[in-house]
């Protein structure tokens, strides 16, 4: 694998405002990625930050980004035609081919649906290969859901169910108030033959994870897709390293018994 | 490959001639030791203070500049390096760095800055301080020509190429000697570092002992020869000019772990001080069959508080 920290050029193909703080940008295409894989996008003079692929299309690339800092604030004020770098794909994503024929259950919270949002579209392409899928994302209030549009065919599509933690439900809403943990706390869930792929928080992955044990899910069957501060992408900085092993390199999606619950090691 | 003297009186004629060539970095005393090229002094009454790492892996390294959006691509440059008294343990500590930036990753930057180095090491007859734990972490023939220190003379092993054609050049001033090294003779008798699986003794209350010492200072992983992490930043000349580049970091700080939104991973101090010790001896263990660290001692030496982790694994049963 030859690497180096040199990103290349490219230009904003598109851009949408998914949400006061969350900005979609479409990219062409570098190199072949998986969902759950990542880029390092960057504005030169700003820095680089890593962000999940959230799209599975041939010719183009799109990146859902939170307005969290430096580097994502330079990001989300590109307009279409800008100048920006980008180097990737990095990391491991989903197993999708590992369940084809079975069932799968996405749980995202914040932008970490955005992560799961390549998920959603590989599948929507490969529609057959799978059977029940599951749609659960929790985000604070209305504001903050991302790809209404898209959600539209997700329901029709999917099992989905949206919470929101800061929202109190009055009238009939496609929606639940609450944490999305209590939304799956509450469900049936059938355990064989299921994958369950979780991101957000790391609270709410630690929390999610203990209830979808309790439920009766093994470690094999719950995946994660973790975030840690990263520079290089490559495993060679060292700082998204979760004991031993590396965000960037061996994650960011993780089986559950690769690293066990989130602790302060 | 065979062994040669070079009487004492002669050392530093040689050391003036070969800095004709390329300069000779060789360990002088300042305000502590530290390896400069070669000006008339050397000295061996202890462990270079600071390793040779920072003239592979400089601690600031430009990876490419930039004019507003437009990327301006930097070749690394690259001189020749003669290296003069490496101990062992730096020695295999090289070896360990560039088994990561040259084997693992084809750094380019790192591999400008190491090509075109020669390396001559110096054997420890007795360990040069008490901080040493050496023997028993896989030390390595790594250098091109090895210097043992005898009475009157050195016994000079050579045990590269590049080492032999180096005896060649400067053939007047070595004489052949009828003698073997033995691994006996390589072998430096230190205290040791009692290795076992740390993962099952990582929530030991012994550490407690280290953890309260230690004040996040970073002084151990910025003397280390073998760390390795970086942080990579865009700094601004102008409001449009500037360059990203790569800098030393320390897993010691929360700020190593930080992400947006402030959220710290290592918040805890206890967290950050077994990680470092933990990847130098466990992690880099599982990712690649040996231990980072080759024990010379340097983070318990630079420590300001002297904190011992060896002896404090050593205790944990
Ligand atoms: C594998 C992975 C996938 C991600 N995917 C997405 C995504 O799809 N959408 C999204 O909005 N966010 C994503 N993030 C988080 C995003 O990378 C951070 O929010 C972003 O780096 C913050 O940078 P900043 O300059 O805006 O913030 P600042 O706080 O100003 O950060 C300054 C510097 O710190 C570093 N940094 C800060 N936070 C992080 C972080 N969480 N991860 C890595 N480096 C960080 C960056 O190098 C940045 O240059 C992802 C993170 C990881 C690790
Ligand atoms: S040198 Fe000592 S005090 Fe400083 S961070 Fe390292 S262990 Fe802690």
């Amino acid at each position: 694998m030859i690497q180096t920290l040199v990103p290349r050029k490219v230009k904003v193909l598109h851009r949408f405002r998914e949400t006061p703080d969350i900005v979609s940008l479409t990219l062409p295409k570098v190199g072949t990625c998986v969902p759950g894989q990542f880029y390092q996008l960057s504005v030169l003079g700003y820095g680089e930050a890593p962000i999940s692929v959230a799209s599975y299309t041939t010719k183009t690339v799109q990146f859902t980004i939170r307005q969290a800092g430096t580097v994502t604030n330079a990001l989300a004020n590109l307009k279409k035609g800008d100048t920006l770098y980008i180097r990737g794909p990095y990391g491991k994503g989903y197993p999708l081919k590992e369940y084809e024929g079975k069932n799968i259950i996405l749980i995202g919270a914040g932008c970490g649906v955005a992560t799961l949002r390549g998920v959603i579209d590989y599948i929507i392409h490969h529609r057959h290969k799978y059977n029940d899928v599951f749609l659960f994302f929790g985000y604070r209030n209305v504001n903050d859901i991302i790809f209404k549009k898209e959600a539209v065919q997700w329901k029709e599509v999917f099992n989905f169910k949206t919470a929101l933690s800061k929202e109190k439900s009055t009238t009939c809403h496609d929606w639940t108030s609450g944490h999305i943990t209590e939304v799956i706390e509450g469900l049936k869930l059938r355990t064989k033959n299921t994958g369950v792929f979780i991101c957000g928080p790391p609270r709410m992955i630690n929390d999610t994870v203990a209830i979808l044990k309790k439920k009766g899910f093994t470690d094999e069957q719950l995946y994660l897709s973790t975030e840690r501060l990263m520079y290089c992408g490559i495993g060679m900085c060292c700082h998204c390293m979760i004991r031993g092993k590396f965000t960037c390199k061996d994650g960011p999606v993780f089986r559950f018994d690769e690293i066990g619950y989130f602790k302060n090691d | 490959m065979g062994v040669y003297t070079l009487p004492r009186s002669q050392l530093h004629l040689f050391l003036a001639v070969l800095s004709k060539r390329s300069p000779v970095y060789v360990p002088v005393k300042r305000d502590a030791i530290r390896f400069e090229p070669y000006n008339g002094t050397i000295d061996f009454s202890d462990n270079a203070y600071f390793p040779i790492k920072e003239h592979f892996f400089r601690k600031r390294e430009t990876i490419l500049r930039f004019d507003g959006q437009k990327l301006i691509t930097v070749r690394p440059t690259s001189s020749k390096k003669i290296f003069f008294g490496v101990r062992r343990c730096d020695l295999t500590a090289l070896k360990h760095q560039d088994s990561i930036f040259q084997k693992q990753y084809k750094d380019p930057w790192y591999k400008a800055q190491r090509a075109n180095t020669i390396l001559i090491g110096y054997h420890c007859a007795t360990p040069p301080n008490k901080y040493c734990f050496c023997d028993g972490m896989g030390l390595e023939e790594y250098q091109d020509l090895m210097f043992y220190e005898q009475k009157t003379q050195f016994l000079v092993e050579v045990t590269s190429v590049k080492g032999a054609a180096l005896i060649k050049k400067y053939r007047r001033f070595f004489k052949k000697a009828n003698k073997r090294i033995t691994d006996a003779d390589k072998h430096i008798k230190t205290r040791k570092l009692r290795k076992r699986d740390f993962n099952a003794i990582y929530d030991h209350h012994a550490w407690t002992a280290g953890v309260n010492k230690c004040l996040s200072c970073t002084a151990c992983t910025a003397m280390c020869p073998t760390c390795y992490c970086y942080e990579l930043h865009d700094e601004l000349d102008t409001l449009k000019h500037g360059t990203r580049c790569r800098i030393w970091s320390s897993c010691q700080v929360k700020a190593f772990t930080r992400i947006a939104g402030n959220h710290v991973f290592r918040e805890q101090r206890e967290h950050r001080f077994k990680h470092r010790i933990y990847h130098q001896i466990q992690y880099f263990r599982e990712q690649h069959g040996f231990d980072l660290c080759t024990g010379c001692g340097r983070c318990i030496a630079a420590c300001p508080t002297r904190i011992d982790w060896v002896s404090i694994a050593n205790k944990i049963t």
